[in-house]
């Protein structure tokens, strides 16, 4: 039964995703694309193929969901990643394979389908909307949103932006940026670390929203989607992820300071004093990052870019340079602990935060910090996100490696899942739905934006 | 087969056949294909299951992270080229990575469309209930060892009941009742040390062996395994007025009742006028100088001695510290040389050891000794004789058969089917010294507390129990202000090397770190502070034991 009205719920989601997408085709032209399927170049035929697609992926996004308590903001990253995945699944596999073609596994062929990605991520965000609309009991996971965190998110926006300079411009962005985040996630408190990788793709939900589709509207009245319009514009996309990312850490971290000052009923209080396992979760912590320390090594040594680091000290050798970048692993690896404790409870999910852990610290650091270190300029254009792919690989791996080895540690000394009472297990059940909420979808989108850069860049 | 194996195979199996569609449209060498494919299903097989949508996420994110991992690194190296990862390099993966995605997700689809059953094999096994009795290092241990052993699969559900709720850190007793550290920093509470582990604060009333129940008050508890680890109790032979008049030093209680009635044996002796009863007031002996009795005379006489210059009343020269010892030397634990090396020490800062004598008893106000001396007191600790605790008592045992349980090597107790005995209750065969057993110290209980754990899951599987077998590291006795002794694996250490070497091991031994650094602290203070004289419980029940 709940079945059935997830498949129905979804095929109205799909339907209602299916007419932005539709629309954003029919600028592109692409709809007589879709009319081929049937043999035709009919535009009025690919329209409607394509929401009679829309609506069968639409019920199969139902199908999945329908079992999960999540909310609103949580099933928008469940329909980004629906969407993009459909990307690689539909225009670059199937439609190749119903037009009788081979399909379009290469990198040219998908960089021709690129606008059809960001329609698909915005039918993934319609879809994932009006889907949770329709559900029958959406009143249980729909959430208030007070006035104070909204100017809570301001400011931290604000703060965020004013880090770039004082460019008012990029002032009022940040406040508007920040103002929106708790419109869309609520004021609900939770831990920094899964905060940062969502802040992260909020940020570049803003990069698709307004670099990549206001702006061009604006100024040519139409939107461009354009592979060449996306690279130019990629010179902004670690902007936008550095700054989501702060707003929602800052956004966080204002939470807990006015919860630790003004509220006086600790029943409000869940979390361990940070003493207790803490200290031994900062050991694990440096432990992992080492383990993935050593593994980027390999990308370093390889790629030659201890030297770089070395710079950092002001010297130019390697062994300085391997010191060095040891030295930042423990230390990032020690903040992964103390931002990702008692969020991981198997392999895959240690490996998903540390991965978009690694991925934020490319943008943080390789980006940003490394050049600013070591006396260089910040080059966030194509081809310098093009140089940093290899530095980009090494972060995945070091990131993999850092939430695999400190997820093994925490299972062997504080294995949170394991419960011993039935109020205990209805606890972990808790933090486990807390954790899968959307986390899986940010972690897989996170990876998605890293391997599909070379597509964006050109 | 293990669970994990079988959910390894089948995710391999789901791998390869997620692989027939996906290698054939990608076109690529079916052999390397195959393998990766072999790989991330088994990876994927052994991802905890979650719902569908969960699953397919993470199958993505694997075939991402497969795609990094072989198409960008492994296939360059496999062809002799070393790795670039540069986007040139992406640029030509880009079909495997499409390939891999897809793989990815269409293994976790097939793996979250099995049924349960096949998923989940052996989930249906009953969990075997084990009881633990008694919370102190060979219990903790086990339970302990049992998380980790739950957490790879094993089928059993733990309860640990203890008369104490928290784990006693015993080789610092004596300093604690010196007030060198504080007493609640040496002991750690048993619900944080085995947070996974379920836990009854009681005391066992009475043991069924035959309908293998433990009965807690009102409470019962069935179990398939029991673990007993109680511990042993002080032991006065039946000597007259021995166990009403001493003081022991067991557990934690014991340390600060005894520090509390020796700081107001200094203020009554500040205001006494009368010399010889100050001298009663001020004498303090101690029956027993193994190693708590040893360290409990030199942590006394570092406690009076530092803190007398708060009492004007009392003179430098009228305290009197007395160990009595049956032997011919103290700390017969230790090689002979270390043994007279503390007897030296003590002797030259005026502790009094009497070798060769007994108390033979002891009133409130004397102690009698075997050699006819009696010696006017009013603090008399009792380390000389323990037994193990009152409970193994409840077990039903051949008549004539006392002290410790009798276990085998594998640590089962003798006689009983699905009792296990460890610690100072038990008397373990030691391989390593045929006809005689373990020695009742701390880093052996551990080792059997991990020993009995590995043996029941390996009786509950089916396995044979090992042997317990260990070989003591060292033992280390503080002999007071800056001095210790110590033998680590026949290295023998004196003096202040083996000082600091007893406080570095003791304190890593010290469960829990914020134990650890309390102590630390203490320790740290008490270089810069003088000793708190501050007594915690009332005038009138200083006195009572």
């Amino acid at each position: 039964m709940k079945r059935t009205a997830g498949i129905a719920e979804g095929g109205v989601a799909g339907a209602a995703g299916g007419l932005v997408f539709g629309a954003t085709m029919g600028v592109f032209g692409m709809l007589p694309t879709v009319a081929s399927i049937v043999r035709t170049d009919s535009v009025e035929v690919g329209f409607v193929v394509h929401m009679a697609i829309a609506v069968v992926i639409g019920t199969g996004f139902g199908m999945l969901l329908v079992r999960r308590r999540v909310r609103v903001s949580e099933t928008v990253f469940w329909g980004l990643l629906y969407g993009a995945f459909w990307w690689f699944l539909g225009p670059q596999t199937l439609l190749p394979l119903l037009r009788g073609n081979a399909v379009a596994w290469d990198l040219a062929g998908a960089r021709t389908v690129l606008p059809s990605l960001f329609g698909h991520l915005c039918y993934g965000v319609v879809l994932a909307a009006v889907f949770v609309m329709t559900r029958r009991n959406h009143a249980a996971t729909r959430a208030r949103w007070r006035f104070d965190a909204v100017g809570r998110g301001a400011v931290a926006g604000l703060v965020c932006a004013a880090v770039g300079g004082p460019d008012l411009g990029r002032l009022v962005l940040g406040a508007v940026v920040g103002a929106c985040y708790p419109l869309l996630f609520t004021a609900r408190p939770e831990a920094t670390g899964p905060a940062l990788i969502r802040g992260t793709l909020y940020g570049f939900l803003w990069w698709v929203l307004l670099r990549l589709s206001l702006e061009p509207l604006l100024r040519n009245g139409s939107l461009d989607w354009s592979p060449d319009t996306s690279t130019a514009a990629v010179d902004q996309l670690p902007g936008y992820l550095l700054l989501g990312a702060g707003t929602a850490v800052l956004f966080t971290w204002f939470g807990a300071l006015a919860r630790g000052l003004f509220v006086d009923d600790v029943r409000t209080f869940q979390a361990e004093a940070p003493g207790g396992r803490g200290l031994r979760a900062t050991g694990y912590g440096a432990l992992a990052g080492l383990a993935g320390g050593v593994v980027f090594t390999a990308v370093m040594v390889l790629v030659g870019a201890l030297p770089t680091v070395a710079r950092i000290m002001g010297a130019s050798s390697p062994a300085v340079g391997l010191l060095v970048h040891l030295v930042i692993s423990q230390v990032i690896g020690v903040s992964y602990a103390v931002l990702f404790r008692r969020r991981s409870f198997d392999l895959v999910s240690g490996v998903g935060w540390g991965v978009s852990y690694g991925f934020f610290w490319w943008v943080l650091g390789n980006l940003t910090l490394l050049p600013l270190l070591t006396g260089g300029h910040v080059d966030w254009s194509a081809a310098g996100l093009a140089a940093g792919f290899p530095s980009l690989v090494g972060h995945l791996g070091y990131g993999a490696a850092l939430g695999a080895v400190y997820q093994w540690l925490e299972s062997r000394a504080n294995p949170w899942w394991v419960t011993r009472s039935e109020a205990e297990a209805a606890r972990a059940a808790a933090r486990r739905e807390q954790v899968l909420g959307s986390a899986p979808a940010l972690w897989v989108l996170t990876v998605l934006i890293a391997v599909t850069l070379p597509v964006l860049v050109g | 087969m293990r669970d994990g194996a079988v959910r390894t195979v089948v995710g391999a199996v789901a791998g390869l056949v997620a692989a027939v569609p996906v290698g054939l449209l990608l076109g690529t060498g079916p052999l390397w294909f195959a393998v990766y494919s072999l790989v991330v299903g088994a990876v994927l097989g052994l991802a905890r299951r979650q719902d569908t949508a969960v699953a397919l996420a993470g199958g993505v994110l694997v075939g991402v992270l497969g795609w990094l991992s072989f198409s960008l690194t492994a296939d360059p190296l496999l062809h002799g080229d070393a790795p670039t990862w540069s986007t040139v390099a992406a640029a030509s993966a880009y079909p495997a990575l499409v390939a891999d995605l897809l793989h990815g997700a269409v293994t976790a689809l097939l793996l979250a469309l099995l049924p349960t059953r096949a998923r989940v094999h052996g989930e249906a096994v009953p969990a075997k209930r084990i009881v633990i009795v008694g919370g102190g290092f060979g219990g903790v241990a086990a339970a302990k060892r049992f998380e980790r052993l739950a957490l790879r699969g094993a089928p059993i559900d733990v309860t640990l009941v203890s008369d104490s709720n928290f784990l006693l850190f015993t080789p610092m007793l004596a300093e604690a009742a010196s007030g060198a550290v504080e007493a609640s920093h040496i002991s750690a509470p048993v619900r944080s040390a085995v947070a996974h582990t379920r836990f009854r604060y009681g005391r066992v009333d009475s043991v069924d062996t035959t309908g293998r129940t433990v009965h807690i008050g009102s409470e019962s508890l069935r179990y398939d395994h029991l673990v007993l680890a109680a511990g042993s109790v002080p032991h006065a032979f039946g000597l007259p007025g021995v166990r009403e008049h001493s003081w022991t030093m067991k557990n934690l209680a014991d340390a600060v009742r005894l520090r509390n009635h020796v700081l107001a044996l200094l203020e009554r002796a500040d205001v006494e006028p009368d010399s010889e009863r100050r001298r009663e007031l001020l004498t303090f002996v101690v029956a027993g100088a193994g190693f708590a009795g040893t360290e409990v005379v030199a942590e006394l006489f570092d406690l009076v001695h530092t803190v007398s210059r708060y009492y004007p009343g009392v003179g430098q020269d009228e305290s009197r510290f007395v160990l009595v010892h049956p032997g011919d030397r103290i700390l017969p634990e230790l090689p002979a040389e270390l043994g007279e090396y503390a007897r030296q020490r003590l002797t030259a800062r005026g502790i009094e050891c009497v070798l060769g004598v007994r108390v033979v008893e002891a009133e409130a106000d004397r102690v009698l000794l075997s050699d006819g001396d009696r010696i006017a007191t009013r603090t008399f600790v009792w380390t000389a004789g323990n037994r193990p605790s009152p409970l193994v008592d409840l077990l039903p045992r051949p008549s004539g058969d006392v002290g410790p349980l009798v276990t085998d090597a594998a640590l089962r107790v003798t006689g009983l089917d699905g009792v296990w005995a460890v610690g100072d209750c038990a008397r373990v065969p030691d391989p390593a010294n045929a006809g005689k057993p373990c020695p009742p110290t701390a880093q052996h209980a551990l080792r059997q507390g991990k020993t009995v754990a590995d043996n029941i899951a390996a009786a509950i599987a089916g396995r044979e129990p090992v042997e317990f077998r260990f070989r003591t590291l060292g033992v280390l006795v503080a002999l007071g202000h800056r001095t210790a002794a110590a033998d680590i694996r026949g290295r023998l250490f004196s003096g202040f090397a083996a000082w600091l070497l007893w406080r570095a091991v003791y304190l890593a031994k010290l469960p829990g770190i914020e134990k650890r650094i309390r102590v630390f602290l203490d320790w740290t203070l008490d270089l810069a502070f003088p000793r708190d004289i501050v007594v915690t419980s009332a005038p009138d029940k200083v006195d009572a034991r």
